[in-house]
């Protein structure tokens, strides 16, 4: 008989390790609801080191929602432009090949539906920086590989760094519908570098500045 | 009238505006789903039964012996993400002055006959995991309930695109569900889900109302 009350029916939990008791506790940290809560968390979220470091974000507006867009869109016009070269390298082939070409497709779809999302809302689009990799990114299977984990996890992190500060919710549902996938490129990314593809319970999160910062050196 | 997140959870909104390119981002969005959640109680408590249910298959899949080495590293991982998910949720409903609701009765079924059954069931409940938090994310307003549970939706996707990597999918439809992720309503995700409750009571009943 598989039937089984999970738990006893009741609405308790034992650690299988200390480490996941620990990570619960630095979770719950996280979640700090209640009243008067408008902050939110930077860097990662999991670490107990930064959970202190709230930032004080804007209200979430219209234009606030133009200018998380725009940004996002920054990201994905490096990330589609990156992929492209990278898949255009041929230094990928088999299943990591299969793996990663679809990788490629999804960042310029995110380019042309946050471009059209802009432009619908009567923004203007950023123009795409022109972007500079170290060499041998693309003729380094392991460089491309390693940079583009890189990416992705900045990209999730980027993203979850802009959820409470969105302010149109189907902004929100068409961002997160966005994150997600990167979730999943970050994930295998991880799998195939060797890295590890389930880093933290809860997604991190890191605001605008520290993203851009760590994009900055492949902007020419 | 532009729809914003406030004004949506408070129910305000009298109609879904047509969200042009927003549409041909996310056209699946269930917007005509308002009335799916009163509360960031009733999401959590919703999102606690699909969080029971993952941490109980996966503590019973793990223990069944059918697999090992870098499969079972993996899978214990996202054994203990779905324990904290649990932990985490059922915390946060108590500091929101809710009552967590109980865990159910589950029958897996044979999903534990095969490795590959196991991983195959395990696909479908994280790729369910994500939709049900995408469907559920609008209807949050406490926001760091939202940071939270966005949270939890991506590393759903990570488990999702993993496991459909380990059972060798193809990659566009089953380690990425396109470009961008498909939101499911509630009923639709209980449909899901509803194989793996032991019994019409589970949640249909009682314990489940409240979701």
């Amino acid at each position: 008989m598989n039937q089984t009350q999970i738990f006893d029916g009741q609405p308790v939990l034992s650690f299988r390790s200390e480490h996941d008791r620990r990570s619960f506790l630095r979770s719950a940290l996280l979640v700090g609801v209640g009243a008067g809560f408008v902050g939110y968390y930077a860097g990662d979220p999991t670490s107990a080191s930064s959970a202190n470091a709230l930032g004080t974000p804007a209200a979430p507006s219209a234009k606030g929602d133009l200018e998380i867009l725009n940004y996002a869109l920054t990201l994905e016009y490096l990330e589609s432009d990156f992929y492209k070269q990278g898949v255009d390298g041929g230094v990928l082939s088999g299943r990591e090949l299969d793996l990663v070409t679809p990788i490629s497709e999804h960042e310029a779809a995110h380019v042309t539906a946050l471009t059209d999302t802009i432009k619908s809302l009567g923004g203007k689009p950023v123009a795409s920086p022109k972007f500079q990799y170290p060499q041998g990114t693309f003729t380094n299977r392991t460089k491309f590989l390693t940079t583009a984990s890189v990416f992705e996890e900045l990209g999730v992190k980027a993203y979850h760094g802009q959820v409470t500060l969105i302010d149109s919710v189907d902004i929100l549902a068409a961002a997160a519908s966005i994150a997600g996938v990167e979730s999943r490129h970050a994930a295998i990314l991880a799998d195939l570098t060797g890295g590890e593809p389930f880093p933290s319970p809860i997604e991190a999160n890191l605001p605008m500045a520290a993203v851009l910062k760590a994009a900055k050196p492949f902007i020419a | 009238m532009q729809i914003t997140r406030k004004n949506f959870i408070r129910g305000d909104v009298a109609a879904v505006p047509p969200g042009v390119a927003v549409g041909a981002l996310n056209n699946r969005f269930r917007w005509a789903k308002a009335a799916d959640f009163d509360s960031d109680v009733d999401v959590l408590n919703y999102a606690l039964t699909l969080e029971y249910l993952e941490a109980e298959f996966y503590r019973q899949g793990n223990s069944a012996g059918l697999v090992s080495g870098k499969e079972m590293q993996y899978l214990d991982a996202v054994q203990s993400d779905e324990e904290s998910h649990v932990a985490t949720i059922m915390a946060t409903v108590k500091k929101l002055g809710g009552q967590p609701v109980a865990a159910p009765a589950v029958d897996f079924g044979d999903a534990f006959s095969s490795r590959e059954k196991y991983l195959t069931t395990s696909h479908v409940f994280e790729n369910t995991g994500v939709q049900a938090y995408l469907g559920a994310a609008g209807f949050i307003s406490d926001t760091a309930v939202l940071q939270a549970a966005a949270g939890i939706f991506g590393v759903e996707a990570r488990h999702a695109a993993i496991v459909g990597n380990l059972l060798g999918l193809e990659p566009e439809g089953g380690v990425y569900m396109g470009a961008t992720e498909t939101p499911l309503s509630q009923a639709q995700v209980l449909d899901a889900v509803t194989p793996f409750l032991a019994g019409a009571s589970a949640m249909g009943g009682d314990a489940a109302v409240t979701l």
